[in-house]
C-alpha cells in the first residue's frame, strides 16, 4: 500500500450497456442517447440499463456504487468482467482493456483477478460448505488435496470451522454468505466485486457481515467494488460512493462530499435523513480561525466527525482548533457545528475547503446545481482522468 | 366436454378475460362468414368432401412391399438398422442372461439393497415383498425378460433423452424446434407408434425395444431441458464469474442442478416404458406383457391377472425407488455400495451353490383358478337381471343408445367445416391462436387422410368417455381432498388402475357390458380416473390455506367453501385433469378396438393384424392428429411438464 | 429425429462390430437362454392352435430335449417373422396366397411344411336352442326375417353380425352388402371379446348370430349351428368386393422356416410329420380354454393318452 498514484484497477469510461433489439445504435446516436427511459422503450424498444458511465477504482479502495433497485448498479457490476456484456464504452483492469479480450484471456480474468460475491449467494446446493469454497480453485484445476487444504483455510477465516461438510441448505443466511465470501477469497482475487451482498439478510446479521467487510478489507487491503442499495451500508463502506440513478452516475464523491454537497434535488432527498455530525468531518463547518482562537482550545484532527467536535466544544465551551500535523487550519465553533447538524448551508467562506484543494470537485458540484443539458454530450465529461471528477454531473 | 366446463367456466372467468374472448369469437366468426360460403358452394355436404381427400394406399403398399423385398440386402438395412437391432438383441441378451444367472435370490436381493440404499428400510422390505411375488405366481422368467427389456429401453431412452435433452436446454433455437415435437409426442397413443416399427424391424424384440424408446424418450428429454433452463441463474452467474469454461459449467453446476429433474425424467420414462413393455407384446416384445396378451386370448383373465400383478408390482415399486432417488431421501455415498453389491453378489452365489436360482415349483401359488371363479361370479351375478338398477349389459345398452350414438350421430350430422370451426373456436378461447391453428390443422389432416367418419365416431367415444372420467373423477376427487382417510384407501386402487396392462381388465368388462363401444368407453374410464382423480386431489390441497382461512372465518360452510374458494382457485389443476383425461382416454380408446370399439381403433388392430400399413398407418397418423387436436383444445396456456399424475 | 438415429446408430455400430448386419437372421434375445437347442414357435391368438403348439411344445422338450420359445403373432405377421427366422414353425395356417406366393415361391425363404390334419371352415353361426326353435333360420334367405331377433345397442335398428379379431380372413361386410341383407357387422376386435360375448349370450340364452370357424372348442360348451350361405364355388371369392358366397373348407398347413427345413434337425422333421385330427386338437382345446388347465399341463394329459398318436411323429 505504499503507492502513491498507479494505475487505477478498473477504469470505466463511457460505458452503456443497453437491452435490446439493435441494442449498438442507442449508444452511437446522440439523439436516442439523450432520450428518457420512456420514450427509448417506445421509440427502440429497447432498455438502456447503464448510460455513459465513467469512474476509476482505486486499488485498495472500497468502491461503493449505490442507487435503489432498477438504476443499473447490478448491471453495471457484471458488465466489469462481462458477465454481461457491454454495448459500449471501455473497460481497463490494470491498464487492459477487459472488452478487447478472448475467451480465455477473460477467463483468466475472471478466475485470478476478480471475484464476486452475490446478493443470493449463487451457491451450488448439492456441494457441502468446503467443496464450494474450493469451486472456484477447481475451475482453475487446483488438485483436490491442495483446495481442500485452502479451502478450509478460509472456511476458517470467515468464522465457518467446523461446519465443513454441511451444505448450504442446512446454513442460515448469514451463513451462506459468509460461504459465498470465503469462495470469492479461496481465489485471492486483486478485486472483490459484491453485487448487494447482504440485502437478503436480517439486519443484525447484515450488520456483522459489514463489520467482517470492514475488518477484512482492513487486513488485507484488498480493492473492492461493492454495490448496495442502502445508503447507510454505503456510506459506513464505503472510500468512495458513486450514485446512481436510471443507469447514470448522479454523483460521486466520498460519503462525506455526497451528504454534505449533494449534487442535485434526487442525492439531497437521498441522504436527507442520514446523521450528518456521524459522516461528516470537521473540515466541513471549520472557519478560519482569529488570532487568538488559532493559539487555545482544544486540538481536533481534521478527519474527526462532526459528532466528535461537539462533544469537545461541548465539553471546553470554546470553539475547537482543526490541527493538522501542528498546524492549525481553523476553528470550529458551536454555532458552526449546529449549522452542519442542521443541514444549513455551510459558511460561503468553507466551500471551497471541502475536498482537497486540488481536486477539481467543485465543478461537479457547480454541475450538479447547474444542470446543462450541453454537457451531457459523452465525449465532454471525458476531462477528468483523476476522480472524483469522473462524476457524471448532469441532470437526470 | 363442453357440457362439463360451462357451468364452472363462465364464473371464474375473470373479467378481464371476457372481452379477449369476445374479441377473439367475432374475428372468427368474421373469417367463418367469408370462408364457409365458399367452401359451401364448392363442396357442399356434411362430410369432409372426397375431392379434399388423398389416397395414400398405392404409395403405402409400395413403400411395405419394397421394404420386405429389401430388407435382407439394401445397405440402408444390413450396415445402419441393422447394426441397431443387432446392438438391441445382444444387449436384451446379455440383461437377461445376468438376470438369470444372478437367480431369484441373486436380482431380489440385489434390487431390495438398491432399495433400502436409495429410499430407506420400507421400501426395501416392499421390493423384497414384490419380487417374490413375482416368481411365486409362476411369472419369475417372464418377469426378467421384461425387466431386460426394460432395462435396455430405459437406458436406450435415458440417453437418447438426455441428449436431445441436453442440446434443448443449452440452445434456444433447438428447444424451440424440439418442444412442440415432444409436447406432440407425449399425446400420442402408444398403439400408434408400433405399426411404422414393425414395418422396418418385424415383429421381435428390437421392434419392442425401439418403439419404446420412441415412446419413453420424450419425457427424459423434456425434463433434462426443463431442468437445465430452471437452473437457478445467480448460481450459474457464480460459475461464470469464476471463470468456468462451458463443459465445467455443465458438469459442476448444470447438471448436478438439474438432478431432480433429470431423476423425474428417469422416473417417468420407466412408467412409460413399462406400459409399452405391454402393449409392445403385440408386436412380439415376449415376457409378461405377451402372457397377458396369451391369456386373452384364451379368455382367461385368472392367468392375465397371474402376469399382470409382476407388472403392477415393478410398476410400483420403480416408481417408488425412483421417486425417492429424485427426493433425495438419503443422500447417496458411492461407499456404501460397495458392501450392498458385495451382499448381493454372495447371495446369488450362494444361491447358485446351492442351485437354488430357480424358484422351487412347490412354491407358486395358483391363483388364475379362483380368480376365474370370481369373475365368473361376477359377472354371471351383474350382467343382467340385478333388480331395480338393471344389469351392467343394460347400462351398457342405455349408454350406447342414449350418448354414444347421440354424440355420435351430431358430430356426423354437423357439417364438417362446422366442427373445424368449433375446435377452433374452443382451442382459441382456452389457448392461443397458435394452439387454435395447430389444432385446426390436425383436424383437417383427418380429412385429408379420408377417415373423417371412423374419426368422428372415434371422437365420439373419447367425448362420453371423458365426459364420464370427469364426473367420476372429479367428484372422487374432491372427496379425497377432503377426507385423508379416504385418500390413503384410494391410493393403491389408483396406483393399481394405473399401472395393471389394460388387457387384463378388457375381458371382464366385456364379460360385464358386452361387444361394442361401451366397454371401450369403460376401459378408458377405468385408466384415465386416476390421473383425474390425482391432479383433483392435489389441486384443491394446494390451493392457499389463507384463502380458506379467510372464507371460514366469514363463517362459509365447507359446501361453500368448496364452491366459492377450492374450486375456482383449483382452476388450472381441473383444467390440467381434463387435458390428462382426454390424453390418457384416447389412448386406451384405441385399444377398446380389441373388443369392438371399432373406428380408428379397430382399423390400426387391423393394420398390425394384416400387416396391412395403407389401413393401420392412415388410421394410426389419424389418431395421432385426433390425439394433437384434443391435446390442443383442452390446454391452458401453461404447460404441464409430466404426464400422468 | 435424425440427430437420434445417427448418435444411435454410430453408438450401436462400436456395439456390434463394423460390416454388414443382416436384421432378418437374428434370433430373439430371449432363446436358448440355458445353452440348449431352442426351436421358436409362432403361437396364433386362437385356441386350436395353442393347442397346436402346447403338444409340440411338450413333445419337444419332453421327448427331444429342446426348450421351446413360443411368440404370440398374429397371422400375416408370422409369416413375416417365419420368413426372418425369428419363428421356427407355423403350425396352423387358413391360407394366405398372397404371403406364400411371395414368402415359398419368390423368395424360398418358407418351406411348406404338409397338412395338419385338420381341416378348418369358417361360417356363419347361430346358437343351436335357437335354431331348433326356429329351423327355418339355418337358410340366409330367411335371415332378414329374424333380423329384429338380432338387434343390439351396437347395431342399432339392423340386425348384428357378430365378427371376431382383425386378423381372421373375412368377407363379411362384402356379404352382408352383396346379400342386401338388414344386418350390421360388428367387429368385437379381439377372439376373446367375441367368445366372452357367445358366453354370456348363450348363458342367457339369447339370439344371436356370430361368425366363428371349426374346428373350435367353443362348439363344445356353446353348440352352434351353421346358417347356410350361397354355396362355394371355386374363385367366387377371388374379388373381396362382390363376394357373395360361403367360405371354403381348408385343409390347414404347416409352414417352417426354410434354414430350419434344411438343417435337418429332429426338430425339424418331427415338425413335418406333426399331424392329428380335428377331435384331437378340439379335446387339448377344451382343456386349455374351458378347464382353464395351464397348455403345458392339458399336453401332457393329451400326451398321455394319446401316445400311439404321437410315437409315429418321433424321427
Amino acid at each position: 500500500m505504499s503507492t502513491v498514484t498507479t494505475t487505477p484497477v478498473f477504469s470505466v469510461d463511457g460505458l452503456w450497456k443497453v437491452f435490446g433489439p439493435k441494442a449498438d445504435r442507442v449508444p452511437a446516436d446522440p439523439e436516442l442517447a439523450a432520450l428518457g427511459a420512456a420514450e427509448l422503450r417506445a421509440r427502440t424498444g429497447c432498455t438502456a440499463a447503464v448510460r455513459d458511465v465513467s469512474f476509476d477504482v482505486r486499488k485498495g479502495e472500497v468502491f461503493v456504487v449505490m442507487g435503489l433497485s432498477g438504476s443499473g448498479k447490478s448491471t453495471l457490476v457484471r458488465c466489469l468482467t462481462r458477465l454481461i456484456e457491454p454495448t459500449a464504452g471501455t473497460i481497463a483492469i490494470d491498464g487492459e482493456d477487459v472488452r478487447a479480450m478472448d475467451r480465455s484471456r477473460l477467463r483468466a480474468l475472471r478466475r485470478h483477478r476478480a471475484a464476486m460475491v452475490f446478493q443470493h449467494f449463487g451457491l451450488l446446493p448439492h456441494r457441502t460448505v468446503l467443496d464450494n469454497v474450493a469451486y472456484g480453485l477447481e475451475i482453475q484445476g487446483v488438485s483436490r488435496a491442495e483446495r481442500r487444504e485452502r479451502a478450509a483455510e478460509f472456511v476458517a477465516k470467515v468464522g465457518l470451522e467446523g461446519m465443513e461438510h454441511r451444505r448450504p441448505g442446512q446454513l442460515s443466511g448469514g451463513q451462506r454468505q459468509r460461504v459465498g465470501l470465503a469462495r470469492a477469497l479461496a481465489v485471492d482475487p486483486e478485486v472483490l466485486l459484491f453485487d448487494e451482498p447482504f440485502s437478503a439478510l436480517d439486519p443484525l446479521i447484515r450488520r456483522d457481515m459489514q463489520e467482517e467487510v470492514v475488518r477484512l478489507h482492513r487486513e488485507e487491503g484488498r480493492t473492492m467494488v461493492f454495490i448496495t442499495h442502502d445508503l447507510g451500508e454505503a456510506l459506513k463502506l464505503g472510500d468512495r460512493i458513486a450514485l446512481m440513478r436510471d443507469g447514470r452516475v448522479v454523483q460521486l464523491g466520498t460519503p462525506e462530499e455526497i451528504v454534505a454537497t449533494p449534487a442535485d434535488d434526487y442525492v439531497r432527498e437521498f441522504v436527507r435523513d442520514v446523521p450528518r455530525e456521524q459522516v461528516l468531518t470537521v473540515r466541513t463547518a471549520m472557519r478560519i480561525a482569529t488570532a487568538e482562537e488559532a493559539g487555545s482550545g482544544p486540538a481536533i484532527r481534521p478527519e474527526a466527525t462532526v459528532s466528535e467536535a461537539i462533544e469537545a466544544v461541548a465539553r471546553a465551551g470554546t470553539p475547537a482548533r482543526v490541527v493538522d500535523s501542528g498546524r492549525c487550519l481553523g476553528v470550529v465553533d458551536a454555532e458552526g457545528l449546529l449549522g452542519v447538524v442542521a443541514g444549513a448551508t455551510p459558511p460561503a467562506d468553507a466551500a471551497p475547503v471541502v475536498g482537497t484543494p486540488s481536486d477539481p470537485a467543485a465543478g461537479s458540484r457547480a454541475a450538479g446545481a447547474a444542470p446543462d443539458p450541453m454537457r451531457a454530450a459523452p465525449g465532454q465529461r471525458r476531462e477528468a482522468p483523476r476522480p472524483p471528477a469522473g462524476t457524471n454531473a448532469e441532470q437526470i | 366436454m363442453a357440457t362439463i366446463t360451462a357451468p364452472t367456466s363462465p364464473r371464474t372467468l375473470p373479467s378481464t378475460l371476457k372481452r379477449p374472448a369476445v374479441r377473439k369469437l367475432l374475428t372468427l366468426a368474421a373469417i367463418a362468414a367469408i370462408l364457409v360460403p365458399l367452401l359451401t358452394t364448392r363442396w357442399p355436404g356434411t362430410t369432409w368432401p372426397a375431392q379434399l381427400t388423398v389416397d395414400l394406399t398405392t404409395p403405402l403398399t409400395h413403400t411395405s412391399d419394397w421394404i420386405i423385398d429389401n430388407r435382407d440386402t439394401h445397405p440402408l438395412f444390413l450396415y445402419g438398422l441393422g447394426h441397431v437391432s443387432n446392438a438391441v438383441v445382444l444387449s436384451v441378451r446379455a440383461v437377461y442372461l445376468a438376470l438369470l444367472t444372478a437367480g431369484w435370490p441373486g436380482v431380489t436381493a440385489l434390487a431390495a439393497l438398491t432399495a433400502w440404499r436409495v429410499a430407506g428400510p420400507r421400501l426395501a422390505a416392499g421390493t423384497t415383498a414384490a419380487f417374490l411375488t413375482c416368481a411365486a405366481l409362476g411369472m419369475w422368467v417372464p418377469t426378467m425378460q421384461t425387466l431386460a427389456l426394460m432395462v435396455v429401453a430405459v437406458a436406450a431412452s435415458v440417453a437418447v433423452g438426455t441428449v436431445l435433452g441436453l442440446a434443448a436446454g443449452l440452445s434456444g433455437r433447438t428447444d424451440r424446434a424440439l418442444r412442440p415435437v415432444l409436447d406432440t409426442m407425449q399425446v400420442l397413443p402408444a398403439f400408434a407408434y408400433l405399426l411404422p416399427v414393425v414395418l422396418v424391424f418385424g415383429i421381435g424384440v428390437p421392434a419392442a425395444v425401439l418403439a419404446t424408446v420412441v415412446y419413453a424418450a420424450p419425457p427424459m428429454a423434456r425434463l433434462t431441458a426443463l431442468g437445465l433452463r430452471g437452473a437457478d441463474r445467480e448460481v450459474l452467474e457464480a460459475v461464470d464469474s469464476l471463470g468456468a469454461t462451458a463443459r465445467q459449467r455443465l458438469l459442476t453446476a448444470r447438471i448436478p442442478l438439474a438432478r431432480k429433474d433429470l431423476l423425474l425424467g428417469v422416473n417417468q420414462t420407466i412408467m412409460m416404458a413399462l406400459s409399452m413393455a405391454v402393449i409392445a407384446s403385440v408386436i412380439g416384445a415376449g415376457g409378461l406383457g405377451d402372457r397377458v396378451y396369451q391369456a386373452l386370448a384364451s379368455v382367461d383373465v385368472g392367468a392375465a391377472l397371474a402376469a399382470g400383478i409382476p407388472i403392477v408390482l415393478l410398476a410400483v415399486v420403480l416408481d417408488r425407488v425412483t421417486a425417492a432417488a429424485g427426493a433425495g431421501v438419503r443422500p447417496v455415498r458411492r461407499a456404501v455400495w460397495v458392501p450392498a453389491l458385495a451382499a448381493a453378489a454372495a447371495v446369488a452365489l450362494a444361491a447358485r451353490l446351492t442351485g437354488r436360482t430357480d424358484w422351487p415349483t412347490g412354491w407358486t401359488l395358483h391363483i388364475a383358478e379362483p380368480v376365474n371363479r370370481a369373475v365368473d361370479w361376477m359377472t354371471a351375478h351383474l350382467y343382467s337381471g340385478v333388480p331395480v338398477v338393471g344389469g351392467t349389459a343394460d347400462w351398457a345398452a342405455r349408454f350406447t343408445t342414449w350418448i354414444l350414438d347421440p354424440v355420435r350421430a351430431g358430430l356426423l350430422w354437423l357439417p364438417w367445416w362446422s366442427v373445424l370451426l368449433a375446435v377452433a373456436a374452443l382451442a382459441w378461447l382456452i389457448g392461443t391462436w397458435r394452439t387454435a391453428l395447430t389444432a385446426v390443422l390436425a383436424l383437417a389432416a383427418i380429412g385429408v387422410l379420408g377417415v373423417w367418419k371412423p374419426s368422428m365416431d372415434t371422437l365420439s367415444q373419447v367425448l362420453a368417455a371423458v365426459a364420464v372420467t370427469l364426473v367420476v373423477g372429479v367428484a372422487t376427487g374432491i372427496a379425497a381432498a377432503r377426507s385423508d382417510r379416504f385418500e390413503r384407501l384410494l391410493r393403491p386402487v389408483l396406483d393399481v388402475c394405473q399401472t395393471m396392462p389394460q388387457f387384463v381388465y378388457l375381458i371382464p368388462v366385456v364379460a360385464l357390458f358386452g361387444v361394442g363401444r361401451a366397454p371401450a368407453v369403460a376401459a378408458a374410464v377405468v385408466y384415465a380416473l386416476p390421473a383425474v382423480v390425482r391432479i383433483t386431489t392435489q389441486g384443491l390441497r394446494q390451493v392457499d390455506p389463507a384463502a380458506l382461512e379467510a372464507a371460514g372465518s366469514l363463517g362459509a360452510t365447507g359446501w361453500q367453501q368448496l364452491r366459492q374458494v377450492q374450486l375456482p382457485l383449483a382452476r388450472p389443476a381441473l383444467l390440467l385433469a381434463v387435458n390428462q383425461g382426454v390424453v390418457l382416454v384416447l389412448a386406451v380408446v384405441i385399444i377398446g378396438g380389441l373388443v369392438g370399439g371399432g373406428a380408428l381403433g379397430y382399423d390400426v388392430v387391423f393394420g398390425l393384424a394384416q400387416g396391412d400399413l395403407a389401413t393401420g398407418l392412415v388410421a394410426g397418423a389419424a389418431i395421432v392428429c385426433l390425439g394433437l387436436m384434443l391435446d390442443r383444445v383442452t390446454q391452458p396456456t401453461g404447460r404441464r411438464t409430466t404426464k400422468g399424475a | 429425429m435424425r440427430l437420434r438415429t445417427t448418435a444411435l446408430a454410430g453408438t450401436l455400430l462400436l456395439l456390434t462390430g463394423c460390416g454388414a448386419a443382416d436384421m432378418t437372421q437374428q434370433a430373439s434375445p430371449f432363446a436358448g437362454a440355458r445353452g440348449a437347442k431352442t426351436v421358436t414357435l409362432s403361437v396364433q391368438s386362437w385356441v386350436g392352435a395353442q393347442a397346436n403348439v402346447s403338444v409340440a411344445q411338450y413333445l419337444l422338450e419332453h421327448e427331444l430335449g429342446y426348450r421351446v420359445d413360443t411368440v404370440q403373432v398374429d397371422e400375416v405377421p408370422a409369416w413375416d417373422a417365419l420368413s426372418q427366422g425369428r419363428v421356427d414353425a407355423i403350425l396352423e395356417d387358413w391360407g394366405h396366397p398372397d404371403q406364400e406366393q411371395r414368402y415359398v415361391d419368390d423368395k424360398g425363404t418358407i418351406a411348406r411344411g404338409g397338412g395338419l390334419g385338420v381341416t378348418g371352415h369358417i361360417g356363419w353361426y347361430v346358437p343351436t336352442y335357437l335354431a331348433k326353435q326356429h329351423p327355418d333360420i339355418t337358410d340366409w334367405r330367411n335371415l332378414d326375417k329374424y333380423a329384429p331377433l338380432f338387434r343390439t345397442a351396437e347395431s342399432g335398428s339392423k340386425g348384428q353380425l357378430l365378427d371376431g379379431s382383425p386378423s381372421y380372413v373375412t368377407n363379411d361386410k362384402a356379404l352382408v352388402k352383396n346379400l342386401h341383407l338388414d344386418y350390421q357387422v360388428v367387429f368385437a376386435g379381439s377372439e376373446a371379446a367375441q367368445i366372452t360375448q357367445i358366453r354370456q349370450f348363450a348363458k342367457e340364452k339369447k339370439p344371436f348370430l356370430t361368425y366363428w370357424y371349426a374346428p373350435q372348442w367353443l362348439f363344445e360348451k356353446v353348440p352352434m349351428t351353421e346358417v347356410k350361405l350361397p354355396p362355394y364355388k371355386e374363385g367366387c371369392d377371388a374379388d373381396p368386393e362382390k363376394v357373395a358366397c360361403a367360405y371354403p373348407h381348408t385343409p390347414l398347413q404347416k409352414y417352417l422356416n426354410a434354414g430350419f427345413a434344411k438343417d435337418g434337425s429332429k426338430a425339424a422333421a418331427f415338425l413335418k410329420k406333426f399331424r392329428w385330427t380335428t377331435e384331437d386338437q378340439n379335446e387339448v382345446s377344451l382343456m386349455i380354454a374351458d378347464e382353464k388347465l395351464s397348455p403345458e399341463e392339458a399336453a401332457k394329459k393329451w400326451v398321455e393318452s394319446h401316445r400311439s398318436t404321437w410315437q409315429a411323429w418321433l424321427p
